[in-house]
This record gives structure tokens, sequence and C-alpha cells, in this order.
């Protein structure tokens, strides 16, 4: 388990992380949701041992500050930047960093084939960095982070920049290292990967956490009611009984079970020219708790 | 300790593979060398003349128009002197060669210059394109000498006339050779008695075609084995290889701040590796590249362009402390600024006034005298002055301690400044 306690960060006037505390389980994957700046990368920063807090503590399964040899051989992290070496080869870079972490020979050899093989890029791996596309970067700066097989992985924004290729093959890589049971750590501004990745989302502004629960929760607690929006065909007789507001052929609904609603409506005989329903998402949620929208 | 040969052979590896990088941390410094180089000996062997000394203590007249005729030549510098003085300043260096001519060595045994004494070269056997050199122009000026006396028919009349009482006074020739030999003489005298009636044509091909003897030269060896520089490369080699190490120390300075910059850095913060091996890491890395560079360049100098080493161990302490020095002054660089572009400036900057005030550019020798003092701050200077100790100054092992203490103590003070500053930067 992680446990983040009353973790402060200041540059100057700037506060970037102001007393954060929360937990992270054990083959969980948690995401830090937020806008750029909202200081998601100093967290993680203090969480491996980066960047020093001015206040608070990181402790990492129950075994000490990430600053310590052992916990730190356990930890994996994907930078933000492409933190490779453009000069050496994929497989030099893999092989570089996994020597850093004490691998050796027939070990070192299967792990960077490992990670060559999540990346996709076996066939590259005697290409040099500087030939790569960003795509093929970033899938190589994520298969650096575990190349030395680690417990706890941290992934600061990896999909930022990347073709929808790439970014796919990272979301099932990612998936796939969330089955073998690590425990993952992800930052993104986009609402969407952490609504299909993270079992945990803590929504993150201003060095705060606004909020921290399951996507599903937040969504509820946090999202407020779907409208269904529709152009009806016609008037529907007298006797069904319409909820929502319909003006001229135009209805409106808000509700907390909008696909139901909309089923029964079809039951009842009513006829749709077009039907749109709102959902709530995470995008709803972070706008409701700040006012402004992630991408602001 | 293998965390710190990973991260060291990773950046010269970075460093090899990159191939403008190398431009100015090999091929510049060498081109800066061959260069320099290059327009001082033309200089040497053009413009200026070759210095020699000349001892002339023979009495006799020959020897006198002798030196006349050297004294024309326009490829010499004639000082005059002792034999003593002249030695010494030979052996320093300081004149290329000497001549002497004296009473006390056997004469020549030419027909026209009889009187002509040995003529003496001192000169260092290094000196191989000198020497030769001279010897042209001592030849030149003894044909030049035998000429003149053939163009006189009164003086090879006396010369005959000396001859005939020589060979009738002889006790050892028997008579038969004595009549061929007084016969011929005889006939030589009427010919030269007919030219000096009819007027000599000296392009005439009885002059050209005489069987002349070769001039009595003697080469006597004297080793230099004081401070001055043989050749121009001796000197714009170790400033060569200081712009070697320049571009070593801004090449790993970029390094360093790219580290920081892509966020590899980072990654290298947050593996199970301490700061110190980090830091040792990038230190060995520039150490090894410095000393790469230097015994590159060293070994071009030696084997191509003769440049010579006059003490070993002391050129591989130089080596060694300057690279301690360099190493030091990459850490300092590369936390002038926090992106590349303010490193690149900032480094720039320094390293070309360190170089400028240095001699890295202009030799010390040249600079006025509050320069010199001014060049005491520069790194350059010390590791240049550290080279040239080595290759053609003769320093002592004692003589380089004091350079080479300069040297390490600013590459530890500048290494220590550099990562107390970089601490700062992970805060």
């Amino acid at each position: 388990m992680i446990q983040v306690t009353n973790l402060f960060k200041q540059y100057g006037e700037l506060i970037a992380v102001d007393h954060i505390s929360f937990d992270i389980y054990d083959g969980e994957l948690f995401g830090l949701l937020g806008p750029n700046g909202a200081g998601k990368t100093t967290t993680i920063n203090m969480m491996v041992g980066a960047l020093s807090p001015n206040e608070g503590s990181v402790t990492i399964n129950n075994e000490g500050f990430p600053t310590e040899p052992d916990v730190r051989k356990r930890i994996g992290n994907a930078p933000q930047s492409l933190a490779l070496y453009d000069e050496l080869t994929a497989e030099e870079n893999l092989a570089f960093f996994g020597r850093l972490y004490h691998l050796r020979g027939k070990e070192l050899e299967k792990r960077v084939m490992y990670a060559l093989e999540l990346a996709g890029l076996v066939d590259r791996k005697k290409d040099r960095i500087s030939t790569f596309s960003g795509g093929m970067k970033r899938r190589i700066n994520f298969a650096c982070a575990v190349v030395h097989n680690p417990e706890v992985l941290f992934l600061d924004e990896p999909t930022v920049g990347v073709d929808p290729q790439s970014r796919n093959l990272i979301f099932e890589r990612i998936e796939e290292l969330k089955n073998q049971g690590r425990t993952i750590v992800y930052t993104t501004h986009y609402m969407e990967e952490a609504q299909r990745l993270c079992d945990r989302v803590a929504i993150v502004d201003h060095g705060k956490i606004l909020a921290l629960d399951t996507v599903e929760n937040l969504i509820t607690t946090y999202g407020g009611t779907s409208v269904i929006e529709a152009e009806l065909e016609s008037l529907p007789d007298e006797s069904i009984n319409l909820p929502g507001r319909l003006v001229g052929l135009h209805l409106r609904v808000e509700t907390d079970t909008p696909l139901e609603d909309a089923m029964h409506l079809v039951e009842s005989g009513v006829r749709f020219r077009t039907l749109r329903i709102d959902r709530a998402d995470l995008e709803t949620v972070f706008l409701n708790l700040t006012g402004r929208r992630l991408r602001d | 300790m293998n965390s710190i040969l990973f991260l060291a052979l990773k950046d010269l590896r970075l460093l090899a593979r990159d191939k403008f990088g190398l431009f100015w941390v090999i091929a510049f410094p060498l081109l800066m060398a061959l260069f320099f180089g290059a327009i001082f000996s033309s200089g040497e062997s053009g413009a200026s003349r070759l210095s020699i000394a000349v001892v002339n203590e023979s009495s006799s007249s020959v020897a006198k128009q002798f030196v006349e005729q050297l004294q024309q030549s326009s490829a010499l510098s004639i000082r005059y002197m002792s034999h003593d003085s002249a030695r010494t300043l030979v052996g320093m260096g300081k004149l290329a060669a000497f001549v002497e001519l004296s009473d006390s060595a056997k004469q020549a045994s030419s027909f026209f210059l009889k009187d002509m004494p040995v003529i003496k070269v001192g000169i260092d056997p290094k000196r191989k394109a000198e020497s030769g050199y001279l010897q042209g122009i001592l030849t030149q000026a003894y044909f030049v000498l035998m000429q003149q006396q053939i163009m006189n028919p009164a003086k090879i009349q006396q010369a005959v006339d000396d001859l005939i009482l020589q060979i009738d006074s002889s006790s050892t020739i028997n008579p038969e050779t004595k009549a061929v030999m007084k016969r011929f003489f005889s006939s030589l005298k009427q010919f030269t008695e007919y030219l000096s009636i009819n007027g000599a044509d000296s392009s005439s091909s009885f002059l050209e075609a005489s069987p002349f003897a070769s001039p009595p030269i003697e080469m006597e060896e004297i080793s230099v084995d004081v401070d001055k520089p043989r050749s121009s490369f001796e000197i714009t080699f170790p400033q060569g290889l200081l712009w070697g190490l320049l571009g070593v120390t801004m090449a790993f300075a970029m390094s360093i701040v790219q580290e920081r910059t892509k966020g590899t850095y980072l990654r290298l913060r947050i593996a199970p590796i301490t700061r110190a091996q980090i830091l040792a890491g990038k230190g060995l890395a520039s150490f090894l590249a410095c000393v790469l560079i230097s015994v590159i360049l060293m070994t071009i100098a030696k084997l191509v362009f003769g440049v010579r080493v006059v003490n070993p161990a002391g050129l591989a302490l130089a080596v060694v402390c300057t690279a301690v020095c360099f190493s030091g002054i990459v850490m300092l660089v590369s936390v002038m600024g926090r992106t590349e572009q303010a490193v690149a400036g900032a480094g720039w900057a320094i390293m070309l006034v360190q170089s400028m005030v240095g001699g890295g550019m202009v030799p010390l020798m040249f600079m006025p005298s509050w320069m010199k003092v001014l060049s005491n701050f520069s790194a350059v200077k010390w590791g240049i002055y550290a080279f040239e100790g080595a290759i053609w100054r003769g320093f002592s092992l004692h003589d380089m301690i004091f350079p080479l203490v300069v040297l390490t103590m600013i590459g530890v003070v500048t290494f220590t400044i550099g990562v107390t500053i970089l601490m700062r930067y992970e805060q």
C-alpha cells in the first residue's frame, strides 16, 4: 500500500501541492485527474522520491520512504517528458536503465525483450530513438519504466501527444500490468482515460484533492442528473403521461435513469425523430466541482 | 562501482555518436593546431634567416674570404663569437648551428683552396632540415670561392709553381713520376698563361667540368636540452589540445543539462543508486573523455609532427590533472543555467574568455605583461603551461608540481560549487 500523508510543496509564493493525503491499495489503478498545473507531476515526483516535500510523507508498501534503495528497486516511473537517450537504440536505452536496477546477463536480456514486446517495438530494437515517431518514443518511455519488473508503477501522462494506435496499445498494456497485480498510479488530464482505466480517481486542482472515489461514485455524487433531449415525430396521445417538459415537438427530460426512461417512452408508443442522452461524466464532475472545464 | 561505470560508458557512447560534437572535440582542435602550426612553420623557413654562429680562428686569407662569402648569404643571420660561446648557444637552442674555421683543424686538400681549413659545423642531430639547408649554403659558398680562384690565372700560376717546387723537393716521388707530373703542371701553367693573355670565359665548359673536390665540411652533433620549442607544432598542439578539452567540457556540460531538461536525470535520481554515484559517473565520463582526447592529439602530434615529449611522466600527470580540472569545470558550467540555451551561451562565453586570456588563441609570450598576470586566473593557461612543461620546456617533476596542483584545485573547487548548485536545483 502507498500512504501519502499531508504532503505539501511550495516554490516561493506558489503552493504546488497543498497538504494532500490519500492511500493507494495494492493492485489498484489509481488516477490523479486534473488540468495542467494542478500539481499532479509534483505529487508524483514526491511519491517517487525525486523531490523532497516541505511537509508530509510518502510510504510505499509500509517499507519506508521512496528514497531508500530497497524501496526504489520496486518502483517504476514513466515521466511525462520523453526521458530517453536519443542517440542510443531502443534496446540500449532499456538495457542501460535495467543495469541501473542491477539486472545483468540473461535476466537483463529477458527483461529487455519483455519490455520491447510490451512496447510493440521488437523489430525496431536496433534503431536509435532519434529515428522514432512520437508515439513510438512514448511507448519506449513507458517500457523503460517496467524493464526492471517493478511492483509499483507511476505513469505521468503516458499518452500525451500520441497517435490513437499507440494510445490504445498503451491502454492495453496498462490493463495487462494491472491484471498481473501491480499497483499503478496514473496521472492524466484526459477524463476519458481515467474513466476507462482507473479503479479510483482523485480529482486535483490547485494542489488540492477536490474529490476521491470510484468513477461511478464520483459521477453519482458530483455529476448531477442526465438529460434526454428528443424531437418527436408527432404529438403523443393525451393518455401518455410524458415526463419532463414538452415545447412543440421538443421534449427535454432531466433524470438519474436516462436509459430506463427512454425505453419506457418507446414502449408507451412515443416515436422519436431524434434522440440524445447527455450522461454525466468526470468532465461534468470537474465542472461542477471547480466551475471550469478540465482543458480550460 | 558498476553503476558509475555504466553511467560513464553511456555518456562516452553518446559522445561518440554525436558527430557534430566529435568535430569540436577532436577535429577542430587538430585543425587549429595544424593551421597555426603550418602558418608559424612557413614563417620560420621562409621569411626568417637561419641563425648561426661563425667561429673564425683561422689566420688564412681563404678562411676570411669564405666567411665574407657566408656573410653575403641572405639565408643566414650570422653572429661572430668564440667556440665556447657558440657551442653553448647552440646547446641552448638559441642558435641553429655554429660554423668553425680553425688553423688547428686539418687543412683541406684542395688544389685551388689549399689553405682552406676544414669547416666544422655544430648542430643538433634532430635538426635534419636545417642541417641539410646549412650544408647546402656552405657548399655554395665554397664553390663560389673556388670559382673566384680559378678565374684568377695569376693565382693558379702561383699555385702551379708552388706545386712544381714541392714535386722537385719531394723525396718520396720517384724520378719518372716527377718528370711526368712536372710536364703536366708545366702544360697547365702554359694553358693558364694563354687564358691570362686571351681572357677567361667563366661560362666555358672547361670550368664547369672541372673535377672539384667536395668542400671539407665536418659535422658535429650537439643535442639541444633546454627550453625552446623546436617547431611551431610544439606550441600549437598544447593550444589545440586545450581547445579539445574545452570542447569536451561543453559537450558534457550540455549533456548534464539535457539530462535535466529531458527527464533522464529524473530516471537516474529515482533509480536505486545514490546521487554521488550519478555525479561520479558524470565526472568519470568527462575525465575519460578528456584523457582520451589528450592521448589522441598527443599521439598525432608525436607520430606525425615529431613533437617531442621531454618529460613523459610529467605529460601523463599533466593529462590526468588537466582532465580533473576540466571535469570539475563541466559540473560548474552545467549549472550556469536551467536550459540548454542558457548553459550553451554562458558556457561558451566563459570558455572563450578562458581561452583568450589563457593563451589558447594567442601564445602567452606575445601578450602584454598585464594580460600575463590576468592569465593566472585561467585554467587554460595552467593546462597549456603543464603540457608545454612536459613537451618542450624541460620541466622536472618538481617544476610541474605547481601547475598540476593549480589544475587539480580548480577541478575540485568547480566540481564542488557545481554539485552544490545542482542540489539546489533539485529542491
